[in-house]
């Protein structure tokens, strides 16, 4: 299944081979930690074994950031 | 399906570190809650303080001003445009537009009136761009928050950000580091106050708080951050994190309570003079913005 995501202002699409596919499976596909990052699906924040499915508007947004103050 | 640990509803948010889930109502006001107990377990200022907050555009600077606001502070933001070609230029939308929405003044200093941007410095003085940077935003902060009458300076640094210092100040023994890493830094020898009220809050904390809030901000990094070394801490901190919840905060709350009452001890000599040509304070006759302008300006000469 291919699912597209918006990740750092940019759209990306993500193949998966099973046809189900949860919220944590879209974090492993981009290689971040359930740490610091997470999934916003159709505008609330999902727990990561929630399915994504191909109509939802899914957003990553990885939190870590380098310089500050 | 999580519950939230409030009420029945749905759980959005869940904090492994707290083995707790909340609704989104519900983690707001956990947020905000933390925050002004932060504020009073650190003493950091009281209600009728006057507080600039260091604007950037991120999401950690704009969830603090709003949760600062929310609580009822009197507080103002402060935003440098380090002229950072695209990256500056929304940053600065970010940060004028959240201004607007909560009604607070924010006031702006172009570096490139006041000295130069950060990629012309660059290209005149050897320093990694963050150092740079780090010298033109603390000098800015100091003067204008005093000029403008502020009494406290408030940045978004995180409890991802404290510990990233922390594991490198350790790592290299820093001692005249660790000896001041505390989030409050007392107004003293012409410096103003500077608290971190966000230091208990985790990265993705801030994060979540500011995505449930409505609040916009510049999800992109700064192009001369790429590759720093704190981010490496970061990650390799992240996977301790992720293995055994509460690691971050264990490190850096137990540093506080336990190792920088010991550090106080230790003696340290060093007397702060005035620049003989800003009067902000320094360590040497000649302050070391003053002395990256006068570099500036001979270089400049130099190639006219």
């Amino acid at each position: 299944m291919k699912i597209t995501v918006e990740y750092r202002n940019n759209k990306i699409e993500l193949e998966f081979e099973d046809s189900k596919v949860k919220a944590k499976d879209i974090l492993k596909k981009l290689n971040l930690s359930r740490d610091y990052a997470f999934i916003v699906k159709n505008d609330e924040i999902v727990d990561l074994d929630e399915y994504i499915t191909k109509s939802d508007k899914v957003k990553v947004i990885n939190a870590i950031s380098g310089g500050k103050f | 399906m999580r519950k939230c640990y409030k009420c029945d509803k749905k759980a959005q948010v869940y904090l492994p570190q707290h083995r707790l889930a909340f609704c989104k109502d519900h983690y707001l006001e956990w947020f905000d809650i933390r925050v002004e107990k932060t504020i009073k377990e650190f003493k950091m200022f009281y209600k009728n303080s006057k507080i600039l907050v260091a604007v950037s555009g991120g999401k950690d600077s704009l969830s603090l001003w709003n949760a600062l606001a929310k609580l009822g502070y009197n507080v103002d933001g402060f935003y440098i445009n380090l002229g950072i070609g695209d990256y500056s230029q929304k940053s600065k939308e970010f940060a004028l537009k959240f201004a607007e929405k909560i009604g607070k003044t924010l006031h702006i200093v172009e570096l490139k009136d006041e000295i130069a941007t950060i990629p012309e410095m660059k290209t005149y003085d050897n320093r990694p761009a963050c150092s740079i940077c780090g010298t033109i935003k603390r000098y800015f902060m100091n003067k204008k928050a005093k000029e403008l009458g502020y009494d406290i300076i408030a940045t978004g640094h995180n409890l991802d950000d404290e510990a990233a210092v922390l594991f490198s100040n350790t790592l290299n023994w820093s001692i005249e580091y660790l000896k001041r890493q505390y989030p409050v830094l007392k107004e003293e020898n012409g410096f103003i106050r500077k608290v971190k009220p966000l230091c208990k809050i985790s990265e993705k904390e801030s994060a979540m708080y500011a995505i449930l809030s409505g609040i916009e901000y510049i999800e992109e990094e700064c192009p001369y951050s790429v590759g720093a070394t704190s981010i490496d801490y970061k990650l390799f901190l992240s996977q301790l994190e992720e293995k055994s919840p509460g690691t971050k905060l264990r490190f850096y709350s137990e540093f506080l309570r336990k190792m920088y009452p010991i550090l106080q001890s230790y003696e340290e000599k060093v007397e702060l003079g005035r620049c003989e040509i800003c009067g902000e304070p320094s360590m040497n006759r000649i302050c070391s913005y003053c002395s990256l302008k006068m570099k500036l300006q001979a270089k400049k000469e130099k190639t006219v």
